[in-house]
């Protein structure tokens, strides 16, 4: 039995007050806005607020520079040696005039020949277009994150106490606020859906349905502090229809549900994501197949065939690419989602990475790495564009009409629309690929043999 | 023996070194991607650039990393894994050649190039090539196309051995027997190409661009 000292029934006193008035705010600010679906504005302004900082402080590291005659460097964005555009053929043509004079019609092989792959091959070493997605987007100023400092080393004393004032506010305030709300948002999307699924099938289940999915979501955006701009609202996916969007994160989720209702299509995961899982299809229903399920091919296409004809039933999300890539292109869709037939409403996601870098970098960071990096990062900002719908036309495959849409989103935007298959992150290259370059060069150098022993 | 990590921090370049600080900064990020932020590189590394997988040469390209002949090492043989410092040797033979340099300097440096290719070259660091290993990189370069028979690879490798041989030693009389090309006779047959030019690979131009609202 210890004594309690007058200060400490004080602080505990204050302790407790200050508690209550968080959550009083909690509730008044965040909450109640997100139930009926408003915004006071705040995170606007907040944005706004943020944004002059980094100016400021961008400004004070030139200066900075400046003062001891250093250079600023603006990061590569493009890659870092000149790639020479020229074929396969004119080089060889080209290494073999310079050399004995050989034209390419003598189908012979010239030790020279080896040059050109040689040197091929050690310019993809150096920097190739597809390992440069994997890797988090650079920025040009900084954004007084730690985690992006990689080019300036010109901090200043003020900009010092700038930054670590910012890793206060954004551990000690912004981090325990944004894990209440998730967790708020979390538990009662599951108790929501829970209770709803008990009431019998009808308008009122439907209804009730929709809006405890919204809130739940709105509550987990402003847990991120997740600023979204939504644009050309009018092309939002309808029923019987397929959401394709680019994917960055698994936040994309988050960001697009709040806006709409949809399906959601995957697989059950064990731990919490199950149980959230579980609970969200007994209010409506969701995709979701077992892990077995997954590789069979015929089974995906059959359950999401028979979804989407069922004009009551919600737009299906799915995110082709099937796999996250950081926000500067757009790799290949797969064609699955493209054979069903529906109509496709394409969706781009374009994430400002000045407040925060949303990308997931899977092999990097495990899910709960990122979820903090997330929340301890001053924001998510991001645009979100609702393209108008398309269908496959009579002369496309669907292999044509996932590039078509993936073209559309790429341009709306402003990313990269890239050919390579996004699960390169993972796998190798499949051996198709890589036959053609030999195809094309064992061609010229044997063509002539066998057209002459053909004939 | 292990060398000892940071030793130097730059490798000692055979030619005037003339790469920029950010340039080796540029190299070092890749190495790091390419490593995963460990401090060495192995094999498997590289299998996690997808554009490699076009080249039928690969192999052999990965090999020339790891080779200690190019590694300017005095033993031979294959190294398991190598650091940036390795990494940058490698790079370097592949530099460009500058303006300023007098004929020593740029008789070395062909050399050099011409060394890593032979390395290429000779599988078995028997310091020959052999018609075997000949066939062995000619084959590989035509290993894609399914309609080509093995058969069509070998005449070819035998037909440019025998040129080569003709180069090296001139008439040889029928019991004479070419064991391979040594070295100088790689040298010889590649004498008046010029090769410099195919073989490098040029940064681009980084200009300092200060920002300015």
């Amino acid at each position: 039995m210890f004594l309690l000292l007058p200060f400490d029934s004080l602080v505990v006193n204050l302790l407790g007050i200050s508690i209550t008035v968080l959550f009083t705010l909690l509730l008044v600010f965040i909450i109640v806005p997100a139930i009926f679906g408003v915004s006071f504005g705040i995170r606007k302004v907040y944005m706004k607020t943020l944004l002059k900082i980094f100016q400021w402080a961008t400004l004070r590291i030139e200066r900075g520079a400046k003062e001891k005659n250093h250079p600023l460097y603006k990061p590569y964005a493009n890659g870092i040696i000149a790639k020479e555009p020229t074929s396969l053929e004119e080089e060889i043509k080209e290494i073999r005039r310079s050399g004995s004079g050989k034209a390419l019609d003598t189908p012979e092989f010239e030790l020279s020949d080896i040059f050109y792959f040689c040197r091929k091959g050690i310019e993809t070493i150096m920097d190739d277009e597809v390992t440069k997605r994997f890797s988090a987007e650079e920025l040009e100023s900084w954004n007084l994150l730690s985690r992006t400092n990689y080019n300036f080393q010109y901090i200043s004393l003020r900009l010092t106490v700038l930054w670590g004032l910012g890793v206060l506010i954004r551990y000690c305030f912004l981090l325990p606020l944004r894990i209440a709300l998730a967790f708020t948002g979390i538990s009662l999307l599951v108790t929501g859906t829970t209770v709803v699924g008990y009431l019998p099938n009808g308008r009122c289940k439907e209804f009730l349905s929709k809006h405890v999915h919204l809130m739940c979501y709105r509550i987990c955006v402003r847990a991120l502090t997740a600023i979204i701009t939504y644009h050309d609202r009018e092309n939002r996916p309808r029923n019987g229809g397929i959401c394709v969007a680019n994917h960055t994160s698994p936040i994309d989720v988050i960001i697009l549900a709040s806006d709409g209702y949809y399906a959601m299509v995957g697989q059950i995961h064990g731990g919490l994501m199950g149980v959230i899982q579980r609970a969200m299809v007994k209010a409506c229903p969701h995709v979701w197949f077992e892990r077995s399920e997954v590789k069979d091919r015929h089974l995906v296409a059959k359950r999401l065939t028979e979804h989407v004809q069922d004009k009551s039933k919600l737009p299906i999300l799915i995110f082709p690419e099937g796999t996250c890539i950081n926000n500067t292109s757009v790799m290949m869709f797969k064609k699955g989602s493209f054979e069903i037939g529906a109509t496709v409403y394409p969706v781009a996601i374009k994430y400002d990475p000045q407040f925060g870098d949303a990308f997931w970098n899977s092999s990097k960071y495990g899910m709960i790495t990122y979820l903090l990096r997330m929340m301890t990062s001053w924001a998510i900002v991001c645009s979100v564009w609702y393209l108008p719908p398309m269908t496959r036309q009579p002369e496309e495959d669907a292999v044509q009409f996932a590039n078509r849409v993936k073209s559309a989103i790429a341009r709306q935007g402003g990313l990269v629309d890239l050919l390579w298959d996004g699960g390169l992150k993972r796998e190798k290259v499949k051996d198709a690929f890589k036959e053609e370059q030999q195809k094309l060069y064992s061609k010229m150098i044997v063509g002539n043999h066998e057209d002459r022993s053909r004939s | 023996l292990p060398r000892a990590q940071g030793a130097h921090p730059l490798p000692p370049l055979s030619f005037a070194p003339t790469v920029t600080s950010e340039q080796i900064e540029h190299l070092h990020r890749r190495f790091k991607q390419l490593s995963r932020d460990q401090l060495t590189i192995r094999k498997e590394n590289f299998d996690s650039i997808p554009d490699l997988e076009f080249n039928p040469i690969r192999g052999k390209i990965v090999h020339a990393f790891f080779d200690k002949r190019n590694l300017r090492q005095e033993s031979d043989g294959l190294a398991d894994e190598i650091n940036f410092e390795d990494f940058l040797t490698i790079m370097s033979y592949f530099r460009p050649i500058e303006m300023d340099m007098d004929e020593e300097q740029l008789d070395r440096f062909r050399k050099e190039k011409l060394k890593f290719l032979f390395h290429m070259y000779d599988s078995d660091h028997d310091g020959k090539i052999t018609l075997q290993e000949y066939r062995n990189v000619v084959e590989e370069l035509l290993s894609g196309n399914p309609h080509l028979e093995k058969e069509s690879a070998r005449s070819i490798a035998d037909g440019a051995m025998m040129e080569a041989a003709s180069i090296c030693v001139g008439q040889m009389g029928p019991d004479q027997v070419y064991e391979g090309i040594t070295f100088e006779d790689f040298l010889k047959m590649w004498q008046g190409i010029d090769i410099e030019t195919k073989m490098h690979v040029r940064f681009l131009n980084m200009e300092t661009i200060a920002h300015c609202y």
